[in-house]
């Protein structure tokens, strides 16, 4: 056992008692995300899971302010009150949303990309479940293809591809944005703290294990987690002004099913007669990670060139 | 039209009477940038703005003024009226006093986000400049801001553009105040783009009207963290609604308080309605609300016995002021409410509130539709309600259907 003062967190910033499932992403990305920014910070939630996690009336598990507000409009009240925040001259609090996959990639996109493109000093931190977990299940643009939701339910599974958040975030030139597993805790509270030290719009995106809605054992969370990440599923990167940077690179090549199987929401996959769907979501991980590798790679030569020309950020 | 002709103003020269109003400067201004004056004579701190005709120019004049260093505020291009309403709440929850403006469609786009800031008891003052809905339709209707009535908002309607300045600077008061947001209400191009002689008073003189704003419990707090809009149970949402009630019913009567503040103030009074020639002779009395306002005015004067009420306050319904302006109305008199508006029922939203308001009163009203979609409610328009109102009318009546 590790002496108490080599724990990740020295400073809890979080009350005990939160409501979230057995399992839950939300809790332990709370933890780790709070005890980076501290005390000085304003938290605006749109509805979300985590809007009930940190409490009801009149409670709050946070120890900083929080600002409960629209489903569709967190970006947006969150760019008054850096306004509020900047005029007063607090400039040093943080401003920080956290989103879930629905608030981000469907009903709040429009609001993110209007507060990104603005570059607002905020930072947007979205969980991504892969559905709209809090109202039970039903299905984001973020649900992966093959999965099965309540609105996707049996063979009417999802037949499309979930959206690409990060590259349409990535269009809009941010300092700064990255996705995150709570299973590579450190990388992840790097993370948070290069986007804690950047200024203007940045966005972390983390795979949120969500036990009832992916129908995984809760003990098995942060395990399936992990899988994602090796499986590349779910690749860890970052990307500033367009340029991206892998953060991890599997050693060993694991198939998809690996992951997959672990979730019941993706059972049926496995049945007999469905091959050809895990071979499609193969062959959807690979050709996306071979794109995550290419934009590296011009990453690594536009460096070369703009340290030259002298206007590398 | 640059801003320097825009502000140049009217000096008061040998043929103009002198200054009528000390501390202050007669402009001519359209109805859309008066309300823009308003919001800079307020020092409001944060402009949230999206463009919709016919409110464009109060956005892009509040965008002039930031600019040129005229106004001391932070101005946001947004990406919609729902992000401006949202980005208006999170301003003003963080202290600062908050301005913005829109119209028609972009109300109703806002509309989740003016039962938010009503809920969260902000006191954000916005100007609407009515049109009504899709089918696409700019010009002047009610049909926007009265569809909006049940959010909890305050709602004025200025007759005048001077009306609408004034009512811009009383409604920051009363909102502050109260912790009840507040929509002020133009109409389309008959006020918004249509020049008048304004006076617009020295900022002095409104800061002696207007304290700063101070941050109350319902701020945020940085050093004294606390949650804010998160899920409520039954007791607490109910106690909640309770004390918004509590509030909410003294408006009418802060208001008059107000409004004779402001009148010891700059000069200029007004009450939350006017009653002109009601008493026991009137047999007919004209409920109006904005600038049909001005044109019964008018035409009243050919008609002794008719009378006018205006509505100035509209929500919540200033039903003891209305009561108290037709106390002297003898019981055969008729009352007809003349609606810019169309909300889907039988009767239109004056007539509504009127009955609610009179429910036990003996006077007849009979309701007329006039000028939904921006068709003009000319004095001859006036004149056939007047006739109608007087020979046989229905229940309900739609004037000049062609």
């Amino acid at each position: 056992m590790k002496p108490v003062n080599e724990f990740l967190i020295q400073d809890e910033q979080v009350f005990s008692g939160a409501v979230s499932c057995r399992g839950c992403g939300w809790s332990l990305l709370a933890r780790h995300l709070s005890s980076i920014l501290g005390p000085n910070t304003v938290y605006v939630l749109p509805a979300s899971c985590f809007s009930i996690i940190t409490g009801p009336y009149p409670l709050n598990e946070l120890k900083a302010s929080v600002v409960h507000t629209l489903f569709a409009a967190a970006p947006a009240t969150a760019t008054g009150v850096r306004a509020a925040l900047d005029r007063q001259g607090k400039k040093d609090t943080t401003v920080c949303i956290m989103a879930g996959d629905g608030g981000t990639f469907d009903i709040g996109l429009q609001a993110l990309s209007g507060a990104a493109a603005r570059g607002e000093n905020i930072l947007y931190v979205v969980n991504d479940n892969g559905a709209y977990m809090n109202t039970g299940i039903q299905t984001s643009t973020a649900t992966p293809y093959g999965a099965v939701t309540t609105t996707n339910p049996g063979t009417g599974y999802k037949k499309s591809w979930p959206k690409d958040l990060m590259g349409i975030i990535a269009a809009h030139n941010l300092p700064y944005a990255a996705t995150c597993s709570l299973a590579f805790l450190e990388d992840f509270r790097a993370k948070v703290k290069r986007a804690r030290d950047t200024e203007g719009f940045r966005l972390l995106m983390v795979d949120g294990p969500c036990p009832p809605g992916h129908k995984i054992e809760p003990g098995d969370a942060i395990h399936v987690a992990r899988l994602a990440v090796e499986a590349r599923l779910f690749p860890l990167y970052e990307i500033e002004r367009q340029h991206y940077k892998l953060s991890y690179k599997p050693d060993a090549y694991l198939p998809v099913e690996e992951c997959l199987k672990y979730q019941g929401r993706f059972r049926h996959l496995f049945q007999e007669g469905n091959r050809q769907m895990l071979e499609d979501i193969q062959e959807h991980v690979d050709r996306h990670w071979r794109k995550l590798e290419a934009l590296e790679k011009l990453h690594m030569e536009e460096e070369v060139t703009d340290k030259k020309a002298g206007y590398f950020i | 039209m640059t801003t320097e002709t825009i502000l140049k103003g009217t000096a008061p020269g040998k043929h103009r009477p002198a200054a009528r109003y000390p501390r202050h400067r007669q402009l001519i201004l359209k109805g859309n940038y008066a309300a823009a004056e308003a919001a800079r004579l307020c020092r409001v701190g944060f402009v949230p703005a999206y463009p919709i005709t016919p409110q464009t120019t109060i956005v892009e004049r509040l965008a002039e003024m930031v600019a040129q260093g005229e106004m001391d505020a932070r101005y946001v291009n947004m990406d919609s009226e729902h992000s401006a309403f949202a980005a208006a709440l999170g301003a003003s929850l963080g202290g600062e006093r908050v301005f913005t403006a829109t119209a028609g469609q972009g109300l109703f786009y806002a509309h989740e986000v003016l039962h938010a800031i009503a809920h969260f008891r902000l006191p954000v003052v916005i100007a609407n400049v009515g049109r009504p809905s899709i089918p696409w339709n700019i010009w002047s209707d009610q049909s926007d801001s009265l569809a909006q009535r049940d959010t909890g908002w305050i709602q004025f309607y200025g007759e005048s553009s001077q009306e609408v300045l004034d009512t811009v600077i009383q409604s920051y008061l009363l909102a502050e105040q109260l912790n009840i947001p507040v929509m002020v209400v133009l109409d389309a191009f008959y006020q918004s783009h249509t020049s008048e002689n304004v006076w617009v008073p020295d900022i002095g003189l409104v800061d002696e009207f207007l304290p700063r704003r101070v941050p109350g419990p319902m701020s945020i707090d940085v050093a004294n963290p606390k949650s804010f809009g998160g899920l409520v149970p039954p007791e607490h949402y109910n106690k909640m609604n309770y004390t918004y009630w509590r509030d909410a019913v003294q408006v009418a009567e802060r208001a008059e308080q107000n409004a004779a503040g402001f009148a010891r103030l700059f000069g200029r009074g007004y009450h939350n309605v006017e009653a002109v020639n009601i008493g026991p002779h009137t047999k007919l009395v004209l409920v109006t609300l904005s600038s049909i306002t001005s044109t019964a005015r008018g035409v009243i004067q050919k008609y002794p016995d008719v009378g006018l009420l205006k509505l100035r306050l509209f929500k919540p319904f200033p039903k003891a002021s209305v009561q108290e302006a037709l106390k002297e109305l003898h019981k055969e008199a008729v009352l007809a409410p003349i609606e810019r508006n169309f909300l889907g029922d039988r009767e239109g939203a004056i007539f509504q509130e009127m009955q609610r308001a009179l429910y036990g009163n003996p006077f007849r009203m009979y309701d007329f539709y006039a000028g939904a979609g921006g068709k003009d409610v000319s004095p001859e328009t006036i004149e056939k309600i007047i006739y109608l109102a007087r020979n046989h009318p229905k229940d309900v009546n739609w004037v000049d259907i062609a």
